[in-house]
């Protein structure tokens, strides 16, 4: 069977009005015990740029995550990491990529506060053996401010709600202090004002931080504004592009099927929103 | 009461329940947090097996002990980690196994060995100076790793994969830590024996998981509350005439009912905005 190809509308290597790649898919393919989860990925993305990653579930949007974290090495082909191989990134390329995984519930009695949850992104920049100094607590520091939390600082992580929950985990991000901010579905599980509060937050946080963020959303409505490209995967990468590009009655149709609308004023409505 | 305390025996004993207490109580924050708490059960039960290997060879048991109680630890760790089974399934399996192995390394010995069973079930108030020694050195070096890698060990307590993913060497301390587990158990088999360590690695821990929201706090009282136990249950089981582990296992558990009882987690949390 003959595999489709993608709709680019832009090469796959990245925006040049950005710095230069950071992260090179190169025909990469990575596979689950299972079976495949990505396949033949070939995709450039560019210092400082804001890639939305989208796609049906189980189109390996998260495995993408995990392949940039280092966590998965590609079964053929390359991911060229900070100009490293994904197997090959060290602790002190880890430590430059902050992460945000999927919403998991914080054990409500799990004993730790949201100062101690927001150093710990800091553990890999401090090193082995070394305990955080006055900088690092002051990382901390700025990092809770940038979202909004720092009156916080000494409550329990597990009473906050899953909003402010999610503020904490993208501070611990912060406080790495990374060049790329990986986010996996950060509006799940949370009301729809707070969802607006944490995409304004990033969106932020990318314009004066100069961030390079891939973010991971079902919802192809909240991310398609903020993301200056879009990566629409299933298994392969049918399409990359700005949202316009991207976002055609067609591509969607042979991504989603009929499951998917799209209404006269471009908001899409996908008939299943749960996700894996 | 200050004239008893002059008793060498007793001042080595309550040397060894401050070590254990302590060291137990200090790396059960780690095994109560990351759901280890079988691991160390299986872990014990083979560091038995293994001291009965040594009576029956004529060799030291503590390396022996070292030797089975490590390998139980790195298996179960593995099977863990590559998820080929349920990890419950894993450790009865090992559990079951390494009980199997000392009763039938206890079953080929020609004679009846006391000593053994004082690995069994504890024999405090006999613990040696030679001993001692042995338990103060593992104690230092547990307590020392704890100290000097408490926060790769807090961040793979709290979430393995998020500390993997932010440059922390996660599934290194992970095997790590369970040697320390491993290490733990051995230094107390002589003072609370192989049945009653478990008791002691997770009571204090779960104990001080009560009281508190914070880990270092967690980390503060587990010590605490480890120390003063097993030293208040040697000193009633000398009062009394009671065996000693059970003393210091039953006044950890009183303690924890306790603790539940008042926990201010248990008190309803105003509403946050």
């Amino acid at each position: 069977m003959a595999h489709p190809r993608p709709a680019h509308t832009h090469p796959h290597h990245a925006d040049h009005e950005h710095g230069k790649p950071l992260i090179r898919f190169d025909h990469a393919s990575f596979r689950y015990p299972q079976g495949p989860a990505l396949e033949d990925i070939t995709l450039e993305i560019a210092d400082g740029e804001f890639v939305g990653v989208i796609g049906p579930n189980g189109s390996g949007k998260t495995t993408m995550l995990r392949a940039i974290l280092g966590l998965m090495p590609p079964t053929t082909g390359s991911l060229q990491i900070f100009d490293c191989a994904c197997q090959n990134l060290r602790c002190h390329h880890r430590a430059r990529i902050g992460y945000l995984p999927q919403k998991r519930t914080v054990d409500p009695n799990f004993p730790i506060t949201v100062h101690e949850a927001v150093l710990m992104g800091r553990s890999g920049a401090i090193g082995l053996w070394k305990r955080p100094g006055k900088a690092d607590l002051a990382i901390v520091r700025h990092a809770l401010e940038d979202v909004g939390m720092e009156d916080y600082d000494d409550h329990p992580l597990g009473a906050l709600s899953g909003g402010q929950q999610q503020r904490v985990f993208i501070a611990r991000a912060l406080a790495q202090h990374p060049q790329i901010l990986l986010l996996d579905e950060p509006t799940t599980g949370i009301d729809t004002t707070t969802q607006h509060n944490v995409l304004d937050l990033i969106q932020r946080l990318h314009e004066e931080l100069h961030l390079t963020i891939v973010l991971v959303s079902h919802d192809i409505n909240l991310i398609a504004p903020l993301a200056e490209r879009l990566a629409l995967l299933k298994t392969r990468l049918y399409a990359l592009g700005s949202a316009k590009q991207v976002l055609t009655k067609e591509i969607l149709a042979r991504v989603y099927g009929p499951q998917i609308l799209t209404t006269d004023t471009g908001h899409v409505i996908v008939a299943d929103h749960h996700h894996n | 009461m200050v004239d008893f305390l002059t008793l060498g025996f007793l001042q080595r004993s309550l040397m060894a329940a401050v070590l254990t207490g302590g060291v137990c109580a200090a790396i059960g924050v780690f095994v109560v947090l990351r759901g280890l708490a079988f691991i160390g059960a299986g872990t014990a039960h083979a560091a038995f097996a293994g001291v009965a290997l040594a009576y029956l060879l004529g060799g030291p048991p503590m390396p022996f002990a070292i030797a089975f109680g490590l390998g139980t630890a790195w298996i179960t760790g593995l099977l863990e980690e590559r998820g080929r089974m349920k990890l419950d399934v894993s450790i009865g399996i090992s559990y079951t196994a390494t009980m199997a192995l000392a009763i039938l390394f206890i079953g080929l010995m020609k004679t009846y060995n006391a000593e053994v069973y004082g690995y069994l079930f504890g024999s405090i108030l006999s613990v040696t100076a030679d001993e001692l020694k042995l338990t103060a050195g593992l104690a230092a070096v547990v307590i020392g790793l704890l100290a000097l890698f408490a926060k790769e060990f807090f961040f793979l307590a709290f979430d393995q994969e998020m500390a993997e993913a932010s440059g922390v060497p996660a599934r290194r301390f992970f095997f790590l830590l369970l040697t320390l587990v491993a290490l733990t158990i051995v230094v107390s088999l002589k003072t609370v024996g192989a049945i009653l360590v478990f008791a002691l690695l997770l009571i204090p821990a779960a104990t001080a998981y009560q009281l508190t929201s914070s880990l270092h706090r967690m980390m503060a009282y587990s010590v605490a509350i480890g120390v003063l136990v097993s030293v208040a249950g040697v000193l009633l089981s000398f009062q009394f005439d009671l065996p000693t582990g059970p003393a210091i296992v039953l006044l950890a558990t009183g303690v924890f009912f306790v603790a539940v009882a008042l926990s201010p987690k248990r008190a309803p949390k105003p509403a946050l905005s």
